[in-house]
């Protein structure tokens, strides 16, 4: 029973890490298109300047010409997008920056996530016959294991038929 | 005709009221002639809402200014089918509609159950009406369609040019029809915490519905998104918008649920949680219409700020607190009966998918109402938009993807470690292989890499299960492998309907996927007869056209697409400007093929010169609504009674008949 749950709980929790670095990887905002999608549209359209659907807008276009123009210049992604974090404040980000109490954007859901993961697991192993069965029989008696007296060698031989049939 | 309708609201709501209190009296006393009287008054509610929105539609197609709802949302020159679809353009009429579906639904609801679960059914009623009565108070109260102008004025304010669309004529009514159905499976969640029924009655009897409103709600935001593709004119379709996120996170927990109820069906366990989940599903369709209607979060989607939301709010909490209420109330009743029999079953998979839905729900809910925390906690204000959720819900969503072909593969109720080795050595292999090729084909994304591969597992086991289930009935029936195939989908609908369903899902994680990391876009400006390129395509800019008239001034450019120096079709996006109200838009235009969307829209014009185009190759994305077309063919497959099914449902019926009599 421990070795299943330990190598259950390891898998669980090696997707779980992997799922969470991938959200974690950096951005590259030093690409025209990447400092564009960082920033969003301050002209009502609720895009980002990358997106913008307004082909005369009057805030993505002058932007977009500003970032190449800064490219060129060899000004820094960053630095281009913390010049219009100061112009504008934190709303022109189309994302929170990741500090302080924008933190519980970013990790919040993880950490819900990760709570309710070990809940499950908990869970699962509360509901599992193997604590059932092992709980039985520290306290030995017999009538508690109930169709697990049938051999584990017949009880897959017999799910393997059923399931052979189960369509 | 304006008192008719006025009338009308106000009797559908008396008769709600009155439904209400009926059905709970004789549902509680087991009172026969309360219980049919408060059903005929829901039936009554429902006929004074059609009467309401014949009243209204017939202002609208006839376009009668005095009354200020059609004044503001059409105009004379308005082409019918926009002039119908205006009922659900704007506030008032678009609450109207939410109780026109709402109230179709009880009455469908409470005829197919005039003879059956007589027990449940009272409250199921009242439910229903309840969240009718809400509705009907606010027409009656804060939002009449009926309200009529001090003057009559000789023109309309026309409807939302962006809104004169045809997806806009069946876009909002799927959604509506998703929102709303919902509340049939929620009724009967309420009934069973209201009466102690709190077996798997409930969830049998309202699983078409459930499947219904997942439909509605799939299409949804199906149609949505391409109504957003389409009309929006920036080359996707999705933003992230917090009134899109309204309607994706119902569909979410919707999900978790058709999943874990099977769980319940089968062991008799997650009572608990297929309550909350059906509760949660509910309160966030109530939370989708408070967001559109509340102002409280800015969206492109919303409609004009109102006072509507404290209502709704209010509305909320009632419903989350009698819910919470009646659900701890029988949580001794709501206990499990019964174990799961291994760590390693299927069982298992279904409460990680449920988590993975569930969590991706939160974190779009999160970053939906993080701007309002912000503010309140810090007094900025700041924007959660795409890369946001993109980074957040991207990993969850893959590793979605991976347990959808996880799940097939497990077995019910026990498996092993060497079992599932067995089991997942070919799919694995088959995942990784796919991976490894498409990073030498060039592929360097890892999210694209681990969707590509993910997908590829995903659909071998689909395939595996199809075929696995064919081979036996070959065995069993002695038929041919293609009759076999066919019947799986008699047999048990529900199972292979929602394989295809999963089928659908991948092709919409390929199409999103690769059309979002790999589109190519680029901007032109170009004179007559002159070309530009972008990836394998070369567009000539030929020609450019006035087509005006009452209604809108339009100029519709033409160019000619040439693949290989070989002319293989024209495009043509057009300006538009509306004369009423006074708004320029865009009408892109865009050649799809299995393989990309070359997708075109015309920026500024300077005629008989220049003109200038913004230009994007959207690879794959014709799969995205592929897989809207699969899901809808895969739950009608789930949802459509068969023969086989029908003769299983009465043997059931007949079954329980027999159980009652003999208790």
């Amino acid at each position: 029973m421990s070795t299943t749950f330990n190598r259950f709980s390891g898998a669980v929790a090696a997707v779980a890490l992997a799922l969470f670095s991938l959200s974690c990887a950096p951005e590259a905002p030093n690409t025209q298109k990447g400092i564009e999608a960082s920033l969003s549209c301050q002209c009502g359209c609720g895009l980002t300047v990358q997106t913008c659907n307004h082909l005369q807008c009057s805030f993505a276009i002058p932007v977009r010409e500003d970032i190449t123009k800064s490219l060129r210049n060899g000004e820094p992604g960053v630095e281009i997008i913390a010049r219009y974090a100061e112009e504008y404040g934190e709303k022109v980000l189309s994302a929170p920056v990741r500090e302080g109490f924008n933190l519980l954007a970013w990790y919040g859901p993880y950490v819900a996530l990760f709570i309710a993961g070990i809940v499950v697991v908990l869970v699962i192993r509360r509901w599992t016959p193997e604590r059932i069965t092992a709980e039985a029989a520290k306290s030995e008696d017999p009538g508690q294991t109930g169709d697990h007296a049938i051999s584990s060698d017949n009880r897959d031989r017999l799910r393997e038929e059923l399931e052979k049939y189960e369509p | 005709m304006i008192t008719i309708g006025n009338l009308a609201v106000f009797l559908a709501l008396i008769a709600a009221v009155y439904s209400i209190g009926a059905s709970v009296y004789g549902g509680l006393k087991r009172r026969g002639d309360f219980i049919a009287s408060g059903e005929h008054a829901a039936y009554t509610c429902h006929a004074m809402v059609v009467i309401a929105t014949i009243v209204l539609l017939r202002a609208l197609i006839t376009h009668d200014f005095s009354i200020k709802y059609v004044a503001s949302y059409t105009s004379s020159t308005l082409p019918l089918r926009f002039s119908i679809a205006a009922l659900w353009g704007g506030m008032e009429g678009s609450l109207l509609f939410w109780a026109l579906i709402l109230t179709s639904m009880s009455s469908l609801v409470i005829f197919q159950n005039r003879e059956r679960n007589r027990i449940l059914m009272p409250f199921v009623t009242a439910t229903c009406m309840t969240v009718g009565a809400f509705f009907l108070a606010l027409l009656n109260t804060e939002t009449p369609p009926f309200a009529q102008l001090a003057f009559v004025p000789t023109e309309g304010s026309d409807l939302n040019p962006l809104l004169q669309n045809y997806w806009m004529q069946i876009h909002p009514p799927a959604l509506y029809l998703g929102y709303v159905t919902w509340t049939v499976p929620f009724g009967f969640a309420i009934a069973a915490l209201a009466t102690g029924r709190l077996d798997d009655l409930w969830i049998r009897t309202s699983r078409r519905w459930s499947l219904a409103a997942w439909f509605f709600l799939c299409c949804g935001n199906i149609l949505g998104a391409r109504w957003a593709y389409e009309v929006l004119g920036w080359g996707g379709y999705w933003a992230w918008d917090p009134v899109e996120n309204a309607a994706f996170m119902p569909l979410l927990t919707g999900t978790a649920y058709l999943h874990s109820v099977m769980i319940q069906e089968r062991k008799d366990m997650l009572k608990v949680w297929n309550m909350t989940l059906i509760i949660l599903t509910f309160c966030l369709t109530i939370f989708g219409t408070f967001l559109t209607r509340s102002g409280v979060i800015s969206s492109v989607h919303s409609f004009t700020q109102s006072g509507l939301g404290p209502y709704f709010l209010a509305f909320l909490a009632a419903v989350i607190l009698g819910s919470t209420i009646l659900t701890i109330r029988r949580l001794p009743e709501l206990r499990p009966k019964h174990q799961l029999d291994s760590m390693l079953s299927r069982e298992s998979a279904f409460l990680f998918n449920n988590l993975l839905l569930v969590g991706i729900a939160f974190a779009t809910f999160w970053g939906t109402i993080f701007p309002v925390l912000s503010e309140w906690a810090r007094g900025v204000k700041i924007t959660v938009g795409p890369p946001f959720f993109n980074r957040v819900n991207a990993p969850l969503a893959i590793g979605l993807l991976f347990l959808m072909g996880v799940g097939p593969l497990i077995a019910w109720r026990r498996s092993s470690v060497d079992k599932l080795l067995k089991t997942f050595m070919t799919p694995t292999l088959i995942g990784i292989g796919v991976g490894v090729a498409a990073f030498f084909a060039g592929m360097r994304d890892v999210s694209a890499v681990l969707v590509v591969s993910f997908s590829s597992f995903v659909l071998y086991t689909i395939a595996y299960e199809f075929h696995r289930g064919a081979t036996a009935r070959v065995t069993m029936a002695s038929q041919n492998y293609l009759a076999a195939m066919a019947s799986l989908f008699t047999r048990n609908q529900r199972r292979y309907g929602g394989y295809v369903v999963h089928l659908g899902v991948v092709f919409i994680f390929i199409g999103v996927a690769m059309s979002s990391i790999y589109r190519v876009e680029e901007m032109h400006t170009v004179e007559l007869g002159e070309s530009f390129s972008i990836g394998p395509y070369t567009l000539r800019y030929d020609d450019i056209q006035d087509r005006s008239d009452d209604h809108m001034a339009r100029m519709i450019a033409t160019l000619t697409v040439f693949e290989n120096g070989e002319e293989i079709s024209q495009i043509s996006p057009e300006k538009r400007f509306y004369r009423k109200p006074e708004q320029p838009a865009t009408e892109v235009d865009f050649r799809t093929t299995w393989r990309d969307d070359l997708y075109v829209i015309l920026g500024t014009i300077d005629p008989g010169k220049t003109a200038t185009f913004q230009a994007y190759i959207n690879p794959l994305v014709v799969w995205l609504w592929i897989g809207g077309l699969v899901i809808v063919l895969g739950t009608g497959i789930c949802i459509l009674p068969t023969r086989s099914a029908r003769e299983r449902e009465r043997a059931r019926e007949a079954t329980i008949a027999r159980n009652q009599e003999r208790a």
